[in-house]
């Protein structure tokens, strides 16, 4: 019997961070929270987990990821400025803050171009800070593959970012 | 391209360390794990149901396995053209994003109104109370004040009304034996002046009668040559009278 009150008070606040950091917002990184939870306990009743905070981690990249599809996908797809208002970082300048979000906003958009492994992985490796044997384990792929999903994520995402910072510019 | 490289490293460390406030919520991990609880009840029903049926099916419905294949092809197909040819259900994301920013945006100005109504009603509550509280404090200590300063009127002015009473007291013992001792002089002055009088009257009286005698002593004396009595030749002078 899993006792999900422990692995939710365990590893609930990785699991919100992550959400948080890739949505930007208080109410779809409370969906995704739920969403990557309901997974988990789907997964478990399949097979043994062994690593719960792997796997929510992932779930939560996963259900983050398809929030963000679903968000760019709507014709209004601004951010409600309201949630992330809180927290904000107090060292930094309003302009340097303004350009910090710019930026963030832009990468969750690009994140939203790129296949749903390659995102999964791009958002493991470099928001989560996971090695590549942990991604491997996480996604249940090798660590070559892993290493693979990784490097096009990087480049495709580079790639993206080249572009819409070229339309800016012309636009 | 090593610019691009730059802001493109940039933005991925500014998606990195954007702030996130700490959580989750008390209310989301209680509503997850509410959720969670529902999903098990619903799984476990729904494999108990599974499970029933797998142990019966062999028996209730062995003849029939044509039959239900047909309607199940039936149904499906009745449900295929149903669905087909029903309208669009709406499309609930849309829905909700449409209304959510109203709901959201009417739900924060009713709580913004009733945390100021609140605040508004609550400053003016402890307004009154705290200048009702002063003013009491204030008459107590008015009346504590006035009571004291009576009191202390009181004895300096009964100190007072005993220093005066003291020396009056004292300035008529004074006065009265002032008073006593002029009237002792007075009556001893005209003692002395009584008796010198009478002294004075004795010797008076001696020295007249012995003058009177002196002058009968004269007057009785005559002179043989002259047949007068002698005559001063200075009348004036005191030590030829003397002599004589």
């Amino acid at each position: 019997m899993i006792d999900w009150q422990a692995i939710i008070e365990e590893h609930g606040p990785a699991v919100w961070q992550t959400a948080y950091r890739l949505l930007g917002n208080h109410a779809d990184a409370a969906d995704c929270f739920q969403e990557a939870f309901v997974s988990a306990l789907n997964v478990s009743r399949r097979q043994h987990v062994q690593n719960f905070s792997a796997l929510l981690t992932r779930l939560a990249t996963a259900r983050a990821i398809d929030q963000l599809r679903r968000r760019f996908r709507r014709p209004d797809c601004s951010q409600d400025p309201d949630d992330g208002s809180d927290a904000e970082d107090e060292a930094l300048c309003p302009s340097e803050r303004a350009q910090q979000r710019e930026l963030a906003e832009r990468v969750r958009q690009l994140l939203n171009q790129l296949p749903a492994q390659e995102a999964q992985a791009f958002c493991l490796r470099y928001l989560n800070d996971m090695s590549y044997q942990q991604i491997a384990g996480a996604m249940g792929i090798s660590t070559n593959a892993a290493g693979v999903l990784l490097h096009r994520a990087k480049a495709r995402l580079r790639e993206l970012f080249e572009l819409s910072a070229g339309e800016v510019e012309r636009g | 391209m090593t610019e691009k490289e730059d802001i493109f490293e940039k933005a991925v460390e500014s998606l990195r360390r954007e702030p996130v406030p700490p959580g989750p919520p008390r209310e989301l991990a209680d509503a997850t794990m509410a959720k969670l609880a529902q999903c098990s009840a619903s799984s476990s029903s729904e494999d108990t149901d599974s499970y029933v049926s797998q142990r019966q099916w062999p028996k209730a419905f062995a003849g029939f396995g044509r039959i239900a294949a047909a309607a199940v092809v039936l149904i499906a197909a009745g449900y295929a053209a149903g669905r087909w040819s029903a309208p669009r259900p709406p499309d609930m994301e849309q829905i909700r994003a449409a209304i959510e920013p109203a709901i959201r945006q009417d739900l924060l100005d009713q709580t913004r109104q009733y945390v100021q109504s609140s605040l508004a009603n609550g400053y003016i509550q402890v307004k009154d109370e705290l200048s009702e509280q002063y003013r009491q404090d204030m008459s107590r200590v008015a009346v504590q004040t006035l009571a004291a300063s009576n009191t202390i009127t009181n004895d300096l002015l009964r100190q007072l009304i005993d220093s005066i009473s003291t020396v009056q007291v004292t300035d008529r013992q004074r006065f009265a034996a002032a008073l006593e001792q002029v009237e002792s002089n007075r009556l001893r002055d005209r003692n002395q002046l009584s008796s010198a009088l009478a002294t004075f009257a004795v010797r008076t009286e001696d020295e007249l009668m012995r003058t009177k005698k002196d002058v009968a002593q004269v007057l009785s004396y005559t002179l043989p040559n002259s047949g007068t009595p002698y005559e001063f030749k200075n009348p004036d002078n005191p030590d030829e009278r003397n002599e004589k």
